[in-house]
């Protein structure tokens, strides 16, 4: 099977394809244990997400009759849906731009030498290894406009008068949850693009350097392209992680009255807590994951993070 | 560098093989707990919340000494906060894994699908008539009684003497208007703010009930939940005056009620309904306070106040260990054992004897003498569960510019779904 | 400052910019698990005075790390060693079956390679958060109920997905002739894999390994529902034992969490210099 007509984008050597094709059982014994785990210990709790999803289920959790499709026309009939999805879009966005910009430089930062590097490396990876919940909490707390110690800061530098309630009303908790979601995405694309800097071979970097192109030139032409694979996979795994987040936004948004400040995925979370209906919240997930079904299909396709052989 | 490859095959060949018999058994439901069917020993599964930092500790010393004397019983006991509890025990139930013993707030839901044991079952007649007979009567779902009440509180209101001296309040108010006069003053003429509103997730459903109690209102009964009446409009809307009239604290849509509460033991809030336990936190935590405790502030002044009642219940399951549970709740609730663990707690108790026994308590005093005034969540209708997270989800709307009506008709909507 | 692309031979002026800089970072990072750190050093009551203060009025209260280990709402130290217990038995099965399936990926084209790259990146798409229901049912019908091999295969499942998919694009820029080369001297391809590719994409297993780590590290919605003795249950369930319906024991939540993030940072120390890769190192051509 040739594949000398495919078409890549990587501008990188083009090599000899030769017996690379494999028929699909000599690969079983490569990829056969990683399609035996999630088989095993996806499919089923998967499928009775989709099975609730189409039940009438009573608030303690029996499980009535069968409603068909009945719990997706109650969920698109949510009058709170469309500031919802408003949200959940900017949300994403928002947090998954900022983070990859953010880290970008400074992936490329912890890649020069300096004394203490090491050192610096391993302060970022600090808020990698903390709990979410509890690094969310930190900053829940010290924003509390009584006894909040970052609240007291601002207000001693004098940039206010008296404490405020950030996460008290819709619009400044969503940003406070943005720049903390960004916070504690940082580390881990961070340490992806890092990696994937290591992986440029000093020669290309020096054909550059011989060729005359300044540093923003090659930054561009030469290492962003190899840097190509590292950060499609990152951000793809951003855009998957911050869609589903809950925990941030339960902690920062989670005493704010109504819908405003919801996302998707506190939204199922406060259907099921609140309204006690895991029903409509199996449909709703089955929603979410639609979603971003489609939005990382939509995204492996035109991305392509997966380089092709 | 062949030993590498081999034990990479050998390792991956076990993951395989582990994989595969794990798929093996993914069939049936059927082998969960086999044991207790024949065996003299049986094994309860006990699920709790906590309530304070000791609760763990206090019930492991209950089990215990239960199980140095009933040695053919044996206890697990679980431990949840209050915000994983329902979600645990619901997934619990679903895998058909319903707790023989379970602490919790509401009920009448479970009892309405014949999950719960009658109490008949699983107490002996004498523990059954040691209840208060309200306290009996608010366990009850068609006439049979399925909850054993655990623990009772009312709430009172805290007041802070310092502020209202400094802001030249003379009297405790009694009355709504005599409340929103003395917050309107301490905000005006102190540092701090009047009354303290959470109407957060946390304790909106509780704040609610406080004020429409005041006004002769309540939440509905064992048939049905009514939310939107004129009583309960009339003091929704009163609650909305103190918010936009600047008399509470900042933003009360989204206070939670534990970090309210430390505000007013810190001395930074004039008013706050609390409870017994907060007498205790006070203690700890700033003994200074100069601060009194009254009764609730009412319409009219007449007295009324928010009761609040938790219970054990028993999850039937197959049946084959109702014998057991039994033995533990009379164990449970004989008078030194509750007594203990109640007045521990920091509650007022629900039984005859442990009432009789904790008469003299100073702390509890006031809210014992409350009591009779006390106005219940209808934890006897099943569709309360629903109701109570439509107010913590929703009641703040109040804080947040929408219409007392609309906010009542919004919590009414979701009740009347659940029902 | 920080896109200048040379990493040798900078200047005096640019090498104190960057530990300026690195200082500045650090701050950033580090700032609310200070406060974190600050917090479990004092009184439950100056954790919560208004208004607060920077630093604990009483002195430090460092027998909070004493007392921590024997509080009454959570057996810590059995926290501690379920939550090693599950991520590192996690991590290592991830790492068994995600690498053969990266590489193989990456080398060969067989029928079905998309689907199951998607396949893999759909359990990422998952969060056990929404899936706690099913699989209470599942592994109470296999009898793992309340057993760490339960968590153990869940997190590796639920893990799997940015293994294989990091390690894949690391392994596809492995020039393949370093393949065909050893192949011609008679290596099987598993030889071939640990052998030569490995060595090379280390940054790639690194990151993949910190990554799933610390996944695990800290997964709660399905330990949450999964164990229920209090002495199976990871560090992240424990916290939530100290939050009790009044008043919270704040000291020992922040307390268990800073030493919760230990363990983590020993393991990054430990594998940090992998992160120099094979590749960059020159071995190859």
């Amino acid at each position: 099977m040739s594949t000398s007509l495919q078409v890549t984008p990587a501008p990188a050597k083009r090599r000899k394809r030769g017996n690379d094709s494999q028929s699909l059982l000599s690969s079983v014994p490569w990829i056969g244990p990683a399609l035996l785990l999630i088989l095993a210990m996806v499919v089923y709790p998967a499928g009775y997400m989709i099975y609730n999803s189409t039940r009438k289920i009573s608030s303690v959790g029996t499980d009535l009759h069968s409603v068909g499709l009945d719990n997706f026309v109650t969920v698109f009939q949510d009058p709170a849906l469309p500031r919802i999805m408003i949200n959940t879009v900017v949300w994403v966005l928002s947090v998954v731009v900022i983070t990859v910009l953010l880290s970008l430089a400074l992936a490329q930062f912890l890649n020069k030498p300096f004394p203490g590097r090491t050192f610096v490396r391993m302060a970022v990876i600090v808020p990698w290894a903390a709990s979410v919940v509890m690094t969310t909490t930190v900053f829940y707390y010290g924003l509390d406009p009584n006894y909040g110690i970052f609240n007291k800061f601002f207000i001693d530098i004098g940039l206010m008068d008296e404490g405020f309630g950030w996460t008290k009303n819709a619009v400044p908790a969503m940003l406070v949850s943005i720049v903390v979601a960004i916070f504690v995405s940082i580390p881990f694309t961070t340490y992806t693009l890092l990696a994937g800097m290591q992986a440029i071979p000093e020669e290309t970097l020096e054909a550059a350097r011989v060729d005359g192109a300044g540093k923003w030139k090659t930054y561009i032409f030469v290492i962003l392209p190899q840097l190509r694979s590292a950060l499609a996979v990152a951000a793809l795994i951003n855009i998957i992680n911050v869609f589903n987040n809950l925990p941030i936004l339960k902690v920062m948004t989670g005493s704010i009255p109504g819908n405003s400040a919801d996302t998707l995925m506190t939204y199922i979370f406060k259907v099921l807590q609140f309204d006690r209906r895991l029903d409509i919240s199996s449909a709703l997930s089955v929603v979410n994951f639609a979603i971003v079904v489609v939005i990382v299909a939509i995204y492996v396709k035109s991305v392509k993070p997966m380089q092709e052989v | 560098m062949k030993r590498t490859t081999r034990t990479a095959v050998v390792a991956l060949s076990a993951t395989a093989a582990l994989l595969l018999s794990s798929c093996g058994f993914s069939g049936g439901e059927s082998d969960a707990s086999t044991d207790a069917a024949g065996g003299e020993n049986t094994t309860l599964e006990m699920l709790v919340p906590t309530y304070s930092t000791g609760t763990k500790a206090l019930w492991e010393g209950v089990i215990e000494d239960f199980e140095a004397e009933h040695s053919n019983i044996s206890i697990n006991l679980e431990v949840q906060s209050w915000e994983n509890l329902e979600g645990v025990l619901k997934t619990k139930l679903q895998g058909n894994q319903a707790p023989d013993i379970y602490n919790g707030g509401a009920f009448a839901e479970f009892a309405a699908e014949g999950l719960l044991a009658p109490v008949s079952d699983v107490a002996s007649p004498e523990t059954i008539e040691d209840f208060q007979p309200a306290f009996a009567d608010a366990e009850k779902f068609e006439g049979t009684q399925y909850g054993l009440p655990l623990i009772a509180s009312a709430r009172a209101l805290f007041y802070n003497e310092t502020l209202m001296d400094e802001a030249g309040v003379q009297d405790v108010p009694k009355t709504w208007d005599e409340l929103y006069e003395a917050s309107k003053l301490i905000s005006e003429k102190t540092k701090a703010d009047g009354y303290g509103m959470p109407l957060g997730s946390e304790e909106a459903q509780g704040e609610s009930l406080i004020w429409f109690a005041g006004n002769g209102g309540n939440f509905g009964d064992a048939d049905s939940i009514s939310v939107d009446t004129p009583e309960n409009l009339e003091a929704a809307e009163f609650m909305k005056k103190m918010i936009d009239d600047g008399v509470t604290q900042n933003d009360p849509g989204a206070t939670q009620r534990t970090p309210m509460l430390n505000t007013f033991i810190q001395g930074q809030l004039g008013f706050a309904y609390a409870l017994p336990q907060t007498v205790g936190q006070i203690e700890k935590e700033n003994p200074d306070l100069k601060y009194g405790v009254t009764t609730v502030a009412t319409k009219t002044g007449e007295p009324a106040t928010l009761g609040v009642a938790d219970r054990l219940m028993s999850f039937k399951n197959d049946g084959s260990k109702s014998a057991a549970v039994k033995e533990f709740m009379d164990y449970f609730y004989s008078a030194d054992v509750y007594t203990d663990w109640v007045s521990t707690e920091g509650f007022l108790p629900t039984t005859q004897s442990g009432s009789e026994k904790l008469a003299g308590d100073e702390v509890l005093k006031p809210f014992l003498d409350m009591l009779p005034n006390a106005v219940f969540y209808p934890t006897t209708n099943p569709a309360w569960n629903a109701t109570d997270g439509a107010f913590k989800s929703l009641m703040g709307e109040l804080g947040t510019g929408k219409s007392a009506e609309d906010v009542l008709k919004g919590i009414q909507a979701k009740a009347d779904a659940a029902s | 400052m920080a896109f200048l692309v040379t990493a040798d031979r900078a200047s005096r002026k640019t090498v104190i910019m960057r530990m300026l800089i690195g200082v500045l970072v650090v701050l950033i990072f580090l700032l609310p698990y200070l406060t974190m750190l600050i917090g479990s050093i004092k009184t439950q009551a100056e954790i919560l005075s208004i208004p607060p203060d920077y630093l604990p009025r009483e002195g430090a209260q460092w027998s909070n790390y004493a007392s921590m280990w024997a509080t009454p709402e959570t057996p810590v130290p059995y926290n501690l060693i379920s939550t090693i217990v599950i991520s590192v038995f996690a991590t290592l099965l991830v790492l068994l079956v995600a690498t053969p399936a990266a590489y193989y990926t990456a080398r060969f084209k067989f029928p079905g390679k998309m689907v199951f790259m998607f396949l893999v990146i759909v359990t990422q798409m998952l969060q056990p958060a929404v899936l706690t229901a099913g699989l209470f049912k599942q592994m109470l019908a296999w009898d793992l109920h309340d057993t760490w091999l339960a968590m153990i295969l869940i997190n590796a499942a639920f893990n799997l997905a940015f293994a294989v998919w990091i390690m894949h694009s690391f392994f596809a820029g492995v020039p393949r002739s370093i393949d065909e080369a050893a192949q011609i001297d008679g290596a099987g391809k598993l030889r071939v894999l640990f052998t030569i590719n490995l060595p090379l994409v280390w940054p790639g297993i690194v990151t993949a390994v910190i990554f799933t780590f610390v996944s695990c590290w800290n997964e709660f919605a399905a330990s949450l529902v999964i164990l229920s003795t209090a002495e199976n249950q990871p560090l992240s369930v424990a916290l939530t034992k100290f939050v009790g319906q009044y008043s919270t024991a704040w000291q020992y939540v922040f307390g268990v969490s800073i030493v919760a993030i230990v363990p983590v940072i020993i393991l990054f120390a430990l594998i940090e210099k992998r992160l120099i890769g094979g590749l960059a190192a020159g071995a190859v051509k």
